[in-house]
């Protein structure tokens, strides 16, 4: 019992003891209906859903030129019927997809030269994918959807990853994997519409609110670029609308189909008389129905301003008895690994004294690896992969220590104590870092699934070498003095 | 072996003692087994008996059938490992059916499929080659209708290009990085040099040997490849610090450095072996697939380690004497 509490009075083995309890804390384990629920995230081979890669149709390129840099964008534009956009000094990003080849034809007819090529978008670019992809999930209410741009070295993005929890394939590919098309359209008689604007014109999507300001009913504000609204105002006076609006409904419509129909109000019919109107405001109606209309109309109205095409590059789908069944498959796993590394141990030292703090730094070091990562990083097969291994080359470091403690089979002297822990952490010191060096570019590059398997490793080798191995020296060092 | 013997009733009788008249756990002079050679039982290999050269030989030869190995796979297919789906581009689909391959074969005659693998549990892996946007999309409608349960994977092929590339950054920056921190470590160029060849052999008999057992290189198992650089010095750095910075005679020092290594790789194959187990029998591929690369590699990592590392390590230390 002296002995126990002479183990805690230092105070790495009082950090690790805290750090377990906070990180048992973290991760809350706790029953609801009779199942298991943890704070722990899992990545999607573990939770139903769905992953998508999205290729972005554009490129970026280097270019030279002694015109006016503008004048030759401009005409650029006119060659290549395309968005282009300087995205650097010398760089434009083109939103259209374009061979080589054929960009530096359009290049040379402008009055230029391509002088590098790469397919992607600029971040900034990817930045607003991101933004505009991740207004369409949230608002549709996806439990969890991660959107995450892949974007290399160089600063350039050619993929994007979408994940979603909980939605299928084909689901995930409908709300993602194409651009929509949106356009207004006024009906002129009969049945009979005419083109009025698309997506392109609108310039900014409010998020679903009340107007007037305090009223019950829901709908969403949106504005239109002068042109657009130029447009507007001409379709609705050329229609008859601002005479008639009941006779003359106005529809949205996204990818050919009819997303929202509306007669022009009254106040606004009577304003599009006199000038173009750029903020528009269009009612869902009252209660809960208007305002999952609204979010839904939100999403519509946004759909078209995806600014980059994109196409799926690459898809998965993992159903949810295969999921759950991965999870269990998963913990077996760890316990057969914990088992394994135990007998071993115990087959060296044959010394329950030496053994049980051994794996006792060692699962603690699990339990605050798990923790944190309940913060930052979502589980998925391949860390749970590098869990166990973290579970191996901790023990292999804890063998390290010992060893090097018992050096010639006696137990020193506390000078020659601190001696030989000082170089068995050296050693592992050095071989930890190798690790964290050898994961590092996985963990930087953002190769969709590894990074997490990284990322994992280098956190338990961290832990591990601050925390958890010097708690154990100190353990050992109790233990084996008298 | 006859010194552990005596040992551990030793010991057993001091505990005992101890729990009766109380006194400390151990006594001051207590020895822990320190045995030459490796008791485990499985192979007894005596790190001293033979010369540097013969430690040597073996090893190398292994290096080199393996670099020939990897050159004729990449003159065949542009790679040095056969490329999963993760790199060449198809689809993966995963079910849960009692059909026979030769029944899937026929369900699925209308797409590329590459091969059928099988595993307990009814599970079966379908692997798929390219195939153009309509044609995946009837491919994912047939098999979620027909297999609620399907898991399905798909990486375009120009995707897959990206993620080859970037794998290979990833593997050539991590090699670097870790060249950098050995010889850093130890500032001197034959020890540095050692462990990196050992860690550089280990990892190309690991991808060798994936060509003739027939893992495919994908992400997964790059994944597991780099973390056998990890591995791989762990053992390594321990020789050499020992060896290099501790006092005492070369023999005994190599013995203890022997021993404790061992048990590294030794307890870090149990826990690896144990998921390559639970995963084989639960068709979890992902994993399964690490843990393969992993064993292949860590059994490797013995003969990189011990043999050769050790080796040159020993011929300098002897040839530094001699000076």
């Amino acid at each position: 019992m002296s002995k126990l509490t002479a183990i805690l009075k230092h105070w790495q083995v009082a950090l690790v003891l805290i750090l377990v309890i906070g990180s048992i804390i973290a991760i809350y384990p706790h029953f609801e209906n009779g199942q298991l629920k943890t704070n722990i995230q899992f990545g999607l081979d573990l939770q139903t859903g769905t992953w998508l890669q999205m290729e972005f149709k554009a490129e970026v390129a280097g270019f030279q030129t002694d015109k006016q840099v503008d004048q030759f964008i401009a005409d650029l534009r006119k060659q290549l019927d395309a968005e282009v956009y300087q995205v650097a000094d010398n760089k434009l990003e083109i939103r259209k997809d374009y061979s080589r080849e054929d960009l530096e034809k359009a290049f040379t007819a402008a009055g230029g030269t391509l002088t590098t090529y790469e397919k992607g978008v600029s971040r900034n670019t990817a930045d607003e994918v991101k933004r505009v992809l991740e207004n369409k999930l949230n608002a549709l209410g996806t439990r969890d959807a991660r959107v995450n741009p892949l974007i290399g070295l160089n600063g350039i993005s050619h993929y994007v990853r979408v994940e979603l929890a909980g939605v299928s394939l084909s689901q995930a590919k409908e709300i993602v994997g194409k651009q929509g098309k949106f356009e207004i359209r006024i009906h002129t008689t009969g049945n009979q519409t005419d083109h009025v604007l698309y997506g392109d014109s609108i310039t900014s999507v409010g998020v679903p609110s009340h107007e007037p300001a305090g009223s019950t009913t829901w709908g969403v504000s949106f504005t239109l670029s002068d042109d657009g609204s130029t447009k507007f105002q001409q379709a609705a006076i050329a229609a008859g609308a601002v005479n008639d609006p009941e006779k003359h409904y106005l529809d949205m419509l996204l990818d050919e189909k009819v997303v929202y129909s509306a007669p022009l109000s009254a106040d606004l019919a009577s304003s599009l008389v006199r000038e173009p109107v750029r903020q528009l405001y269009a009612s869902t109606g009252a209660g809960d129905s208007g305002l999952e209309a609204a979010r839904n109309l939100e999403v519509h109205l946004r759909a078209g301003a995806l600014p980059v095409d994109v196409a799926v590059s690459g898809s998965g789908f993992v159903p949810a008895a295969l999921s759950d069944y991965f999870k269990v498959m998963c913990v077996i796993a760890f316990i057969a690994a914990a088992f394994a590394v135990g007998a071993v141990i115990y087959y060296r030292y044959r010394e329950p004294a030496i053994v049980l703090p051994m794996m006792a730094t060692n699962l603690s070091e699990i339990v605050i690896l798990l923790g944190i990562a309940t913060f930052i990083q979502q589980l998925d097969l391949a860390s749970i992969a590098g869990l166990i291994a973290v579970l191996g080359t901790g023990v292999d470091q804890l063998v390290i220590i010992t060893d090097e403690i018992l050096h010639e089979g006696r137990v020193p002297s506390p000078t020659l104590y601190t001696k030989r822990l000082t170089r068995a952490l050296g050693i592992i010191l050095i071989s930890a870092s190798t690790v964290v060096i050898a994961m590092l570019p996985l963990a930087l590059m953002d190769l969709s699934t590894l990074r997490g398997f990284a990322i994992i490793t280098i956190l338990g080798v961290v832990i591990g070498v601050a925390i958890t191995r010097p708690a154990y020296g100190e353990i050992i060092k109790e233990i084996l003095s008298k | 072996m006859e010194k552990m013997c005596k040992l551990r009733p030793q010991l057993r009788y001091l505990l005992k003692k101890r729990r009766e008249a109380q006194i400390p756990w151990y006594p001051k002079h207590f020895t822990l087994p320190h045995p030459k050679y490796w008791d485990m039982g499985f192979i007894t290999y005596d790190v001293n008996k033979y010369t540097p050269r013969q430690m040597v030989i073996i090893p190398m030869v292994l290096l080199a059938i393996s670099l020939v190995i990897l050159g004729y796979t990449m003159a065949t297919t542009g790679m040095p490992v056969q490329p999963g789906i993760d790199f060449s581009g198809g689809t993966a689909v995963t079910i849960f059916t009692t059909a026979t391959p030769d029944e899937l074969k026929g369900v699925f005659s209308d797409y590329p499929l590459l091969s059928i693998g099988e595993g307990i549990n009814n599970g079966k892996l379908l692997k798929f080659g390219p195939m153009d946007d309509t044609h995946l999309q009837a491919l994912a409608t047939k098999v979620s209708e027909q297999y609620p349960d399907a898991k399905i994977d798909q990486i375009g092929a120009s995707f897959g290009k990206t993620l080859q590339e970037q794998a290979a950054i990833a593997v050539i920056f991590s090699f670097i990085g870790m060249t950098i921190v050995v010889f850093l470590a130890f500032r001197t160029f034959v020890p540095s040099g050692a462990v990196v060849l050992s860690a550089f052999a280990d990892i190309v008999m690991t991808a060798a040997a994936m060509n003739v057992v027939g893992i495919n290189l994908s992400l997964p198992t790059t994944a597991a490849l780099l973390m056998l650089i990890g591995y791989s010095v762990d053992s390594d750095i321990l020789l050499t610090m020992r060896v290099l910075k501790r006092q005492g005679k070369l023999d005994e020092k190599l013995a203890g450095a022997f021993h404790t290594g061992i048990i590294m790789t030794t307890t870090t194959i149990a826990a690896v072996g144990a998921m390559w187990v639970v995963t084989l029998l639960g068709q979890i591929t992902t994993i399964w697939e690490i843990a393969s690369v992993l064993l292949i590699g860590l059994f490797f990592d013995l003969i990189n380690t011990w043999p050769t590392n050790a080796g040159i390590i020993k011929w300098y230390v002897l040839k530094r004497g001699k000076r």
